[in-house]
């Protein structure tokens, strides 16, 4: 493993792509980094829409707002955000295709045929990445409507991105008018410069190992990777040398009380000691940068803690000095 | 006799397969032979439960190796979801030309992982295979990761849906131009919009794979049937496996919402990673603190901010497990893991959990 020194973090894209996927794990926090990000480009007068897949409607809670749906709603300002169900996508796509909701229901809620349809591999990815297309072609008055696209991608239990999973339904169709479709949602979001990832990773040992087996099958799509973020990342409370130089001096004080706070402040060191070489190990497997989201005491919950997350995440390394050559 | 189940549920990110993985070595040491089968393992499970690699067919986990005090044993699994679709073909084929005939279909190969939920009800299959085919006193299934609990645990049901030869037989029918490719889907019109829409070769596809499938879909029916009886065998728990933060709570509930409406039995709360508070008060603390005048005033905070932290955030933990404890059934247990210090890298990490764990809901 090629090991760098953590006081050079690679610096962040000076442009961003139109649309970015945010992927990871389930769990990790992939809607509070998309919600950041979201918030952030708001804050840069972006019009931005979030998109939530597979039914999720997290996003307005967030912003302390009620339920969203299929049609974006506004959750505060710059921000629209919308729930992209399977289904919901399916629907839309026949309608466009055959003009006649009639027919839609005839054969996809019909009970029998549904499920067949539905195990077509990578349709539901394919067809919710299709709305995707649609929110980046929408023109309102001759400009897109939206400067912005944030998509929380659903969690995937493999490691498999909504962009591969497609892929495999492109094989499966061959011809026809699905692949033509799916052939032009590849065409803009497999082009780095219309469409990034933004992975999300944990600071502990076996989330980075995962991050790290994503990158590995990545393949083609890792161009596409513009930022890793690792969330949940708890502050170091004091330096290690003046801990272990301070401890027999705690010790000494053969209070019961000072060694229990001896070893809640050893546990709470040794997290962080993990999560610095966590770190490590993530910015010497991939070669984008890696930023800390810190923890918050309490859930994430308020615009106003959305903008503390984006400002952190677009900070100018105040921690650690820029570097002097990032390709060096 | 039949082999006891337990079943671990709950959302990503809980811990679910480490916990699964724990239960199993737990119920080995108190004189079971264990069967695990976990889902979607990290590759360091099998590291962590000494074995090489985990896959479809059972290894001895060598747990002899730091509890040489065991009687019981653990073989761990990996479910291979297209491994085990494909078995049952061969099984349940009637002919062997009729089973390469599914196995070779195209539609099949790219969907077998996914038709019905198929990977969820894979894994009860194999479930249902180890519980009576092997030689195992118990068998702990790490569940894969869902959306819905109901997509789990309604697998079987769309599963003998599915299967249903009613169904089937309206599917593909005689065509008239001979043979059985030919299909109707119920209309012309039908037929027409779906090949518009995804294409032809899809649905030739289609039309050959249920062509194929009829010979064996009875017994892949009944088969499903079993299954969903063995959800509900008095002897079987679901564990909710859950962290104490409050979206994985939510998931834990709504599970138990599910399972008492399905008539599942529920074994109890698997609260993972939890924190104990300080014994000491704050003002013990800080009265211990005050003298100690060589003590930096950054180790001073550090050790004020360790205190105040674990006590707060013990708060949340305690109130999460009271919540989960008014909220099950009467008297159903809530066990609380603790946060251990390092990560979990081998078997005597996984062995240390024991007490924390259910060893046996039978014995009792």
């Amino acid at each position: 493993m090629t090991t760098e020194p953590s006081d050079t973090p690679r610096p962040l894209p000076a442009t961003w792509p139109r649309v970015l996927v945010v992927t990871g794990k389930g769990g990790v926090g992939k809607t509070t980094v998309a919600a950041s990000l979201a918030t952030h480009f708001a804050a840069r007068g972006d019009r931005t829409i979030l998109v939530e897949t597979s039914g999720a409607r997290v996003v307005p809670g967030l912003f302390q707002r009620s339920s969203s749906g299929y049609a974006p709603v506004q959750v505060a300002d710059r921000i629209s955000t919308l729930s992209i169900t399977p289904q919901a996508a399916l629907e839309d796509y026949v309608v466009q295709q055959i003009k006649v909701r009639r027919l839609f229901k005839l054969v996809f809620r019909n009970r029998i045929m549904g499920p067949f349809i539905e195990a077509v591999p990578g349709l539901h990815d394919a067809l919710q990445l299709g709305k995707v297309m649609d929110l980046e072609r929408e023109r309102t008055r001759g400009r897109p409507t939206w400067d912005r696209i944030i998509v929380d991608a659903p969690a995937t239990g493999h490691g498999l991105t909504m962009l591969g999973s497609a892929r495999a339904m492109m094989d499966m169709t061959r011809a026809g008018p699905m692949y033509e479709g799916l052939k032009q949602v590849h065409e803009v979001l497999d082009d780095p410069t219309t469409t990034g990832l933004v992975l999300v990773a944990l600071p502990e040992e076996m989330p980075v190992n995962e991050t790290l087996d994503l990158w590995d099958r990545l393949g083609e799509s890792r161009a596409q990777v513009r930022l890793c973020v690792l969330n949940q990342v708890r502050p170091r409370p004091l330096d290690r040398a003046e801990w272990d130089a301070a401890r027999p001096a705690v010790q000494s004080l053969a209070s019961a009380a000072a060694g229990e706070a001896a070893d809640l402040l050893e546990h709470w060191m040794c997290r962080v000691d993990r999560q610095d070489e966590a770190r490590a190990r993530l910015q010497g497997g991939l070669p984008v940068p890696v930023r800390d989201l810190t923890q918050l005491p309490h859930r994430v919950g308020s615009h106003q803690d959305l903008t503390g997350l984006a400002t952190e995440l677009f900070a100018a390394s105040t921690r650690r000095p820029p570097p002097s050559d990032p390709t060096a | 006799m039949t082999a006891r189940i337990v079943i671990c549920c709950g959302s990503g990110g809980v811990g679910k397969t480490t916990v699964s993985a724990a239960v199993a070595l737990r119920m080995a040491r108190e004189g079971h032979r264990v069967a695990v089968l976990t889902i979607d393992p990290a590759r360091r499970l099998a590291d962590s439960l000494g074995i090489g690699e985990l896959t479809n067919t059972a290894r001895r986990v060598p747990l002899h190796t730091v509890a040489p005090d065991a009687t019981g044993t653990v073989d761990a699994m990996m479910l291979d979801a297209k491994s085990t679709f494909d078995e049952l073909v061969r099984r349940w084929s009637p002919t062997e030309e009729a089973a390469e005939r599914v196995l070779r279909n195209r539609y099949y190969q790219a969907a077998s992982a996914r038709l019905g939920g198929s990977h969820e009800y894979m894994a009860m299959e194999r479930l249902l295979q180890l519980w009576k085919e092997g030689p195992y006193d118990v068998v702990v299934l790490d569940t894969p990761p869902t959306r819905h609990a109901l997509d789990f645990l309604q697998a079987p049901d769309r599963m003998a849906g599915l299967m249903d030869q009613g169904v089937l037989r309206w599917l593909v029918m005689p065509s008239t131009k001979g043979g059985w490719r030919a299909l109707e889907f119920g209309s012309e019109a039908v037929a027409r919009v779906l090949k518009r829409l995804v294409g032809r070769s899809v649905i030739g596809e289609i039309a050959e794979f249920f062509d194929a499938f009829r010979t064996l879909a009875d017994r892949m029916r009944d088969r499903s049937v079993e299954v969903r009886a063995l959800l509900r065998d008095p002897h079987t728990r679901f564990v909710l496996v859950t962290s104490p933060a409050p979206t994985a709570r939510a998931e834990a509930l709504y599970f138990l919402e599910v399972l008492q409406a399905q008539d599942m039995p529920f074994g109890g709360f698997l609260v993972n990673r939890t924190v104990p508070a300080p014994i000491h008060a704050t003002a013990t603390l800080d009265a211990a603190l005050e003298p100690a005048e060589g003590l930096a005033a950054s180790v001073r905070s550090a050790l004020r901010q360790a205190h105040a932290h674990r006590t707060s955030v013990a708060a949340t933990h305690a109130e999460a497990i009271s919540d989960l404890r008014a909220a099950g059934p009467q008297g159903a247990p809530c066990w609380a893991i603790p946060e251990q210090p390092h990560d979990l890298h081998d078997l005597a990490g996984l062995v240390a959990l024991g007490p924390y764990l259910p060893a046996g809901f039978w014995s009792t």
